[in-house]
């Protein structure tokens, strides 16, 4: 548990400690991977989730919701008033999209995977993208 | 999806639903909905797309989901304010050695403090010794017998072929030569199938006659078990051979009639260890044997007990059946396979059931008889019998060691209570909460590792003791030991009880109000949600041990039971044993005559009441089966039954003392001439011709003939237990021995008015003196099968009620530990209560009052545990159901007295107490 807790909920933190929060857990990276294509809800967020990774990260409910709490504890993700139209829309169903700062956040998480990317290519860990 | 899917998910959300509460208030309350909502979803998709084992998949997934979040954000939201969780979770930074550094000092503080409260800590050894002791010993015989690989190469591939009979209701049945031969041509998935058959087989020669455990095996039967012998050689296909061809190297040997293999332990006993035994030859009771090899020490056939082949086997000969010419109803082979490399049980099972269609479509037999091949992996059904007992054992010492924490938990309670004030100013100088969780979980550690070390002693006495008790039935006996796998239980069970007992009042020993407490002079309140966190383990405690004490209850039922059970023989004052005669007596005509001789001799002994033979003898775990039918049968074969089949001489029934229901039995003529005529017992004439006498009635049978003929009824008996005492046996037919062809090689029966045994000597030396290489072996008391029957019944009997008074005894100290706390700390109130003139029966009532609510929650709690449980047992009963209303009642009346005695004697305590120094405390 991170001491800066108290100050990270109100979202206002400078951008030099962007750092602090990195880096994500993977579920957290995922979850904000799904909503980075939109708000959604946490079947949704599963099944994407899911989708995404072919099958290979199965979320259960409790690990799900244990880090949708953790995330809006943090700042990074938000609980929606209003409802995007999608096909799996149900009136009982809360969405959840990312708030700015977790936007930068999960930006910032990604280019830092990316830059492990780079390295694991630029050792010949990884083939160029494409081969 | 089917109806079955859909109640199973209502349930499963349901459960989920209950589960989610686990989690913390706060994240419980935004997202406990949801969750339920999304695990609907999910198990829903989980069914439609993989069915029932993709639901419990995902179920079991979703289950340690929930438990392992749960446990994580309670840690998360108790130590957040104090605790530096981050240390605990980032081990692997300098984290480490700061933990290592304070957990030296936890136990040193640890061992100090518990020496400090000398009774404390040997009650609380005591207690969770016991309960481990008892779990690791029953834990012992289970890894002996249910996990521990068979003793054979590669175990795990090896499986038992089984026929069963559906139309006819006969399960594990034998094979006919000709069926093995042809599973052993077609099977591509088995890469070896050996029979087996075993007999008593006189030895004669080389020292005393005596009967051995013989078997003859197809000689393939070492190499699929994977067994070399460790003198001279395995079995070769010749050795099998009907007609074998002269003597290797041309040499005109002498003519021997078996090539056999001796087990270690004959060898070592009988021939003195003498390598040169290999191609000598032996005398097998007038068939000369020539020996090729011995086998290693210790080697034993794990077969099950259905299955009639006893364990240590002495004598091994190769089988010379010529499988071209051998009857096809005549099956006797026991089959053991090899599963081929690749091979699985699945796909062999679905070969052999390839094999078995075809011998359907080929012979009538088996198709009417509606013939299937089963194949059991060979552990699976060694246990298969015993695998109900052991696991109720395991369940009932797991209680066990759940009341004895339990016990341990209240008494650590009682204890930090009592230590708040330390507690409290450590705290208030400083001392940080994880720190003082951490010594309180390094006392339980401390207690629980001692337990553990008492808890292996007493698991050794345990282990002797059951090996002195010797359950027959319970396979690989003298495997049981305190192994690897033991002691790795040993530390398991001992943390979980460190964390059962240590986790609460660890938690509880964090927050001590320390202002209040410290305020507080020298008076300490106890915290209510200790005390009530104490009164609901007393409740779980209670409810634990009704649940054990109706088992004990119903098994004590069973066994009563068990000792009123009908025989439909008396076996008192009887004794059994077999001679063996071998070839000595080549014609009819010899066997005859020696058998009226021997009959005549043993009626003359003193004592002697009556002499019979018959076979087998009851309950002694062999059966021979065969058909029987009517006029129906002729033409629809599938109207045979299955009945078992005896071959007794005259007097057999008035040496069993065997009622005859109508008509007559056997006489002495025809015996003589091989007259078509057969006794059966009530339960086939009730079946065949019901409501009417079944005396002269005809049925069909096949006994020595290949196909069945017509016998005449002229008698019909009581039906005995022959199988088991537990059910009556399948329907019975009996056939004179000569008619059978068995004539004069049957188990004898001697009724004498005093005690059987004493007859031993005096029986020998009537046999002796007919011929004196005549061997005498199984001399045995027919009441010694009876109690060998009732030897399963009477082991999980003793040890369920050792547990359960165990049990007993814990949960009374529990509950009088607890209201001699309660009186304690209630003294100053009592105290003013007898000031104001309360009567001795009004605080008499308070207190066994306490202990009676709590009892009473226990026991409708214990109750409900019962009958939902005890069904698991039922298996083990005997004309008692598992929820018998008697058994439930007598052991909840007789639970709740020995409450109200615990209860008195600090009830007794309070009424005693002295105002005036109630007070001034």
């Amino acid at each position: 548990m991170r001491k800066t807790q108290g100050a990270r909920r109100s979202g206002e933190v400078a951008g030099a400690s962007e750092t602090e929060y990195l880096p994500l857990g993977s579920v957290a990276f995922e979850v904000m991977l799904s909503l980075a294509g939109g708000a959604q809800h946490g079947y949704a967020i599963l099944r994407d989730i899911e989708e995404r990774t072919g099958g290979e990260m199965s979320l259960h409910a409790g690990t799900l919701y244990r880090a949708i709490f953790r995330l809006v504890e943090q700042g990074l993700v938000e609980e929606l008033e209003e409802r995007p139209a999608t096909e799996w829309d149900d009136a009982r169903r809360r969405y959840y999209g990312m708030t700015a700062l977790g936007r930068r956040i999960a930006a910032a998480e990604a280019k830092r995977l990316a830059d492990r990317v780079a390295t694991a290519k630029a050792r010949k860990l990884l083939r160029q993208a494409g081969g | 999806m089917d109806a079955g899917h859909s109640r199973t998910i209502r349930v499963l959300v349901a459960v989920y639903g209950v589960l989610v509460r686990a989690y913390p208030a706060r994240l419980r309350h935004r997202y406990g909905e949801e969750m339920v909502q999304v695990f609907a979803t999910r198990v829903v998709d989980a069914a439609r797309l993989r069915g029932m084992p993709g639901l419990m998949r995902f179920w079991a997934g979703a289950l340690a989901d929930v438990l392992r979040g749960a446990f994580l954000e309670h840690v998360r939201e108790r130590w957040r304010p104090s605790v530096d969780v981050s240390a605990m979770e980032s081990t692997e930074r300098n984290g480490r050695a700061v933990f290592m550094r304070g957990l030296g000092s936890d136990v040193r503080h640890g061992v100090r403090s518990l020496m400090r409260a000398p009774a404390f800590t040997l009650a609380a050894v005591l207690t969770i010794g016991l309960g481990i002791g008892a779990n690791v010993a029953i834990f012992s015989v289970i890894n002996a017998v249910l996990l521990r690989p068979l003793p054979y190469a590669d175990p795990d591939r090896l499986v038992i072929l089984w026929q069963e009979m559906t139309q006819r209701n006969v399960k594990n049945f034998p094979l006919s030569p000709p069926d093995l031969r042809d599973y052993q041509e077609q099977s591509t998935q088995l890469e070896g199938l050996a029979g087996i058959f075993s007999f008593p087989q006189p030895l004669s020669g080389d020292g005393e006659p005596v009967v051995v455990q013989s078997a003859i095996v197809t000689p393939n039967f070492f190499s699929v078990m994977g067994v070399r012998p460790v003198l001279g050689r395995d079995f070769v296909p010749s050795d099998a051979d009907v007609a074998p061809a002269a003597a290797p190297g041309g040499a005109a040997g002498p003519q021997v009639n078996a090539i056999v293999m001796l087990s270690n332990e004959l060898w070592r006993t009988r021939f003195g260890g003498d390598p040169t035994v290999v191609g000598r030859i032996i005398d097998l009771g007038g068939d000369p044997g020539e020996v090729v090899g011995v086998l290693p020490p210790g080697f034993e056939l794990l077969m099950p007990e259905v299955a009639g082949i006893p364990s240590a086997i002495d004598l091994w000969s190769a089988a010379r059946i010529d499988f071209e010419t051998a009857n096809r109803n005549n099956a006797f082979l026991r089959v053991i396979g090899r599963l081929a490399p690749g091979a699985t049980l699945v796909s062999a099972q679905a070969e052999v059931d390839r094999i078995t269609a075809d011998l359907r479509a080929r012979f009538t037999i088996r198709e009417t008889a509606g013939t299937i091949g089963v194949l059991v992996p060979m552990h699976t059904d060694l246990v298969a019998s015993v695998r109900t007992v052991l696991l109720t054992l395991m369940g009932a010492v797991g209680f066990v060691l759940l009341i004895a924490c339990s016990n341990v938990a209240n008494l650590m309670l009682v204890r930090s209570a009592e230590r708040e004030r330390e507690l409290a100013v450590r705290s208030a100088i400083g001392g940080s909460r994880w720190r003082l969780i951490r010594q309180t979980l390094a006392e339980s550690a401390l207690l629980s590792l001692a337990g553990g070390v008492l808890g292996v002693m007493l698991a050794w006495l345990g282990i002797s003791a059951l090996r002195f008790l010797r359950p027959e039935q319970l396979p690989r006996l003298t495997s049981i030991e305190l192994d690897g796998a033991a002691l790795a239980f040993t530390g398991l069970a001992a943390a979980c009880s460190a964390v059962l007992f240590g986790l609460v009042p660890a938690l509880r020993a964090s927050r001590p109000a320390i202002t209040q407490t410290l305020h507080q002079a020298g008076r300490s309140p106890g915290l209510s949600a200790n005390r009530l966190f104490r009164n609901a383990v007393i409740v779980g405690e209670v409810a634990l041990t009704l649940v054990l004490m109706i088992g004990a209850g119903l098994m004590i039922r069973t066994f009563s039971s068990l000792q009123r059970v009908d025989h439909g023989f008396d076996a008192s004052g009887v004794l059994t044993f077999q001679v063996g005669i071998g070839g000595r007596f080549p014609t009819p005509e010899e066997r005859r005559t020696y058998r009226s001789a021997l009959t005549e001799r043993l009626r003359s002994l003193p004592g002697v009441e009556a002499a019979a033979s018959g076979l087998p003898v009851p309950l002694d775990g062999t059966q021979f089966h065969g058909r029987w039918g009517l006029e129906e049968a002729l033409s629809n074969p599938a109207a045979f039954r299955q009945a078992n089949y005896r071959v007794v001489s005259a007097g057999f029934f008035d040496v069993l003392r065997t009622r005859v229901l109508d008509g007559r039995v056997f006489t002495p003529a025809e015996m003589r001439d091989s007259a078509d005529v057969v006794v059966v017992d009530e339960q086939l004439a009730a079946i065949a011709f019901p409501g009417r006498s079944a005396v002269g009635e005809r049925i069909l049978v096949r006994i020595s003939t290949p196909e069945p003929v017509w016998v005449r009824i002229v008698g019909v008996v009581e039906r005995q237990r022959q199988e088991s005492l537990m059910a009556p046996s399948r329907e019975t037919i009996y056939f004179t021995d000569r008619y059978a062809g068995f004539e004069g090689n049957l188990p004898w029966f001697v009724r004498t008015s005093g005690d059987p045994l004493a007859l031993a000597p005096a029986v020998r030396q009537q046999v002796s003196q007919i011929n004196s290489s005549l061997p005498v072996s199984n001399v045995r008391a027919l009441e010694e099968y009876i109690n060998q029957a009732m030897a399963p019944t009477r082991f999980a009997l003793s040890l369920i009620s050792t547990f359960a008074t165990l049990a007993l005894i814990l949960a009374v100290i529990g509950l009088y530990g607890v209201l001699a706390y309660s009186v304690k700390q209630r003294t100053a109130e009592i105290g003013v209560r007898i000031a104001f003139g309360a009567r001795t029966s009004t605080i008499l009532g308070l207190i066994v009052g306490q202990g009676i609510r709590l009892s009473l929650l226990g026991v409708s709690l214990g109750l409900f545990g019962a009958w939902s449980l005890t069904r698991l047992m039922r298996s083990l009963l005997l004309d008692v159901s598992a929820t018998d209303p008697l058994t439930y009642a007598g052991i909840t009346a007789l639970f709740l007295g020995v409450a109200v005695a615990a209860s008195l004697i600090p009830a007794l305590r309070a009424a005693r107490v002295q105002p005036v120094s109630a007070l001034r405390e």
